[in-house]
């Protein structure tokens, strides 16, 4: 083989691999991270949250900045949606393992008549000791559904469940800086959950 | 020599990723609107006295304007471009897309059921595709103030000064285009323009072309 030949297939090698290396390891980082929910862009901070929390204390959104929030609106009567996803957000910290720390469940109830801040504190409990419910007067509770994009009300029950509660059953993420990101569908699974967290928590 | 023909191998490389991404900010080849916000969360009763929730409209896209039944010369450019919109929305692809106009009173108490539907007929509404909807005042505050962040506010003599506006909300419940009147200049134009941009959007939501929508998010939002 003639040194010309050489040094031209050594050259070629080289433009291969930097093509390959581009292609499989600096484009991919480049492209953005495929979310499991809806994206939000706003340059507004996500919309005040102050209600009653566990033991008369008032938890407020600003409280967990720094860490990544993520947001639902149930209530403790709810027959199925609700257990369901607090059990998928239990089951997301699971595999987000020591990164679960930077991570806040809080759920609003769209319930207030029934849910006091005793009866949210067990129930919550009951899915994972980390998560908070919350709970407020009926206005603050609609203002805060409301712009958080969330429509509730009341429906007919059993006798067994009491009245029921109609809902929006998305889940929403603010980030650490308090704005809002991501918000999930009820269809999302456990996993999908901790990928988008995770990628909050970087 | 041959080194140096390495180099500028790797150069040009590099310089042609670099043009493409420039070429992508630059030329627009993708357009997207921006994601503003949520739209709010509702729970209204239409012209037909039904139940109006914004789950209804899940997976729509809506036009949304908010006034009230005496509003007169104050709405014109308001109902101008709502009806021009309807009228127009056939030139636009929209796919699997339905395309909705609501118009929601922040006057309850004089926009009773038998109001709205005087008012939907005036314009042609069918109370499917285009519907005209009141709540509860304390509800309507929530919604149109906090959410669509839409001032209004009733005066001494029952009229109400207020902001006229236009908001557009894609099917995933997100606002992607706000349209403030300082006058009575038709939107109209710009806003099947946005509908376009959107419907291509929704069309291209999923596998590499719904990564260069997103990447075209991270860019700008230039439309």
């Amino acid at each position: 083989m003639s040194k010309a030949l050489k040094i031209t297939l050594i050259s070629l090698a080289g433009v291969v691999a930097f093509v390959a290396i581009v292609w499989f390891f600096v484009l991919p980082s480049l492209a953005p991270y495929n979310f499991h929910g809806q994206v939000i862009q706003s340059n507004q901070a996500a919309p005040a949250v102050e209600l009653d929390g566990p033991d008369g204390s008032t938890v407020r959104l600003s409280d967990y900045e720094g860490k990544v929030v993520v947001l639902y609106f149930g209530y403790t009567y709810c027959p199925d949606v609700c257990p369901i996803t607090l059990s998928k957000l239990d089951r997301a910290m699971d595999i987000i393992g020591d990164k679960a720390e930077d991570v806040q469940v809080i759920m609003v109830s769209v319930d207030p008549e029934r849910d006091t801040p005793e009866i949210l504190k067990a129930y919550m409990a009951h899915f994972n000791p980390t998560f908070i419910g919350v709970t407020g007067d009926t206005n603050t509770i609609d203002r805060i559904a409301t712009t958080y994009g969330v429509y509730y009300e009341a429906a007919e029950g059993s006798d067994a469940t009491g009245y029921l509660v109609n809902h929006t059953a998305t889940v929403m993420i603010v980030d650490k800086d308090g704005y809002l990101k991501l918000v999930l569908p009820f269809e999302g699974t456990a996993e999908e959950m901790a990928a988008d967290l995770s990628h909050f928590l970087r | 020599m041959n080194s140096r023909k390495l180099i500028w191998g790797l150069g040009i490389v590099g310089a042609l990723l670099v043009l493409g991404v420039m070429a992508f900010a630059i030329f627009e080849p993708i357009q997207v609107l921006p994601r503003i916000r949520l739209s709010p969360g509702y729970l209204l009763a239409d012209q037909q006295g039904e139940s109006f929730t914004s789950e209804d409209v899940r997976g729509d896209i809506v036009l949304y304007t908010f006034r009230y039944s005496g509003c007169e010369e104050q709405c014109a450019g308001l109902d101008e471009t709502m009806l021009e919109v309807r009228d127009r929305v056939g030139e636009v692809d929209l796919g699997d897309t339905d395309f909705r106009l609501v118009t929601i009173s922040f006057d309850p108490e004089t926009d009773t059921t038998d109001v709205l539907t005087a008012e939907a007929d005036k314009f042609g509404a069918d109370g499917l595709q285009w519907r005209f909807a009141t709540g509860d005042e304390q509800h309507l505050a929530n919604v149109v103030k906090a959410g669509f962040k839409v001032w209004y506010e009733e005066q001494d003599d029952g009229s109400f000064s207020f902001d006229p506006t236009l908001v557009l909300v894609d099917g995933w419940g997100v606002i992607r285009g706000e349209y403030e009147y300082q006058t009575l200049k038709s939107d109209a134009d710009k806003i099947i323009h946005h509908l376009d941009i959107l419907t291509e959007e929704i069309r291209n939501a999923t596998g590499a072309a719904g990564l260069a929508y997103e990447a075209a998010h991270l860019f700008l939002c230039y439309p």
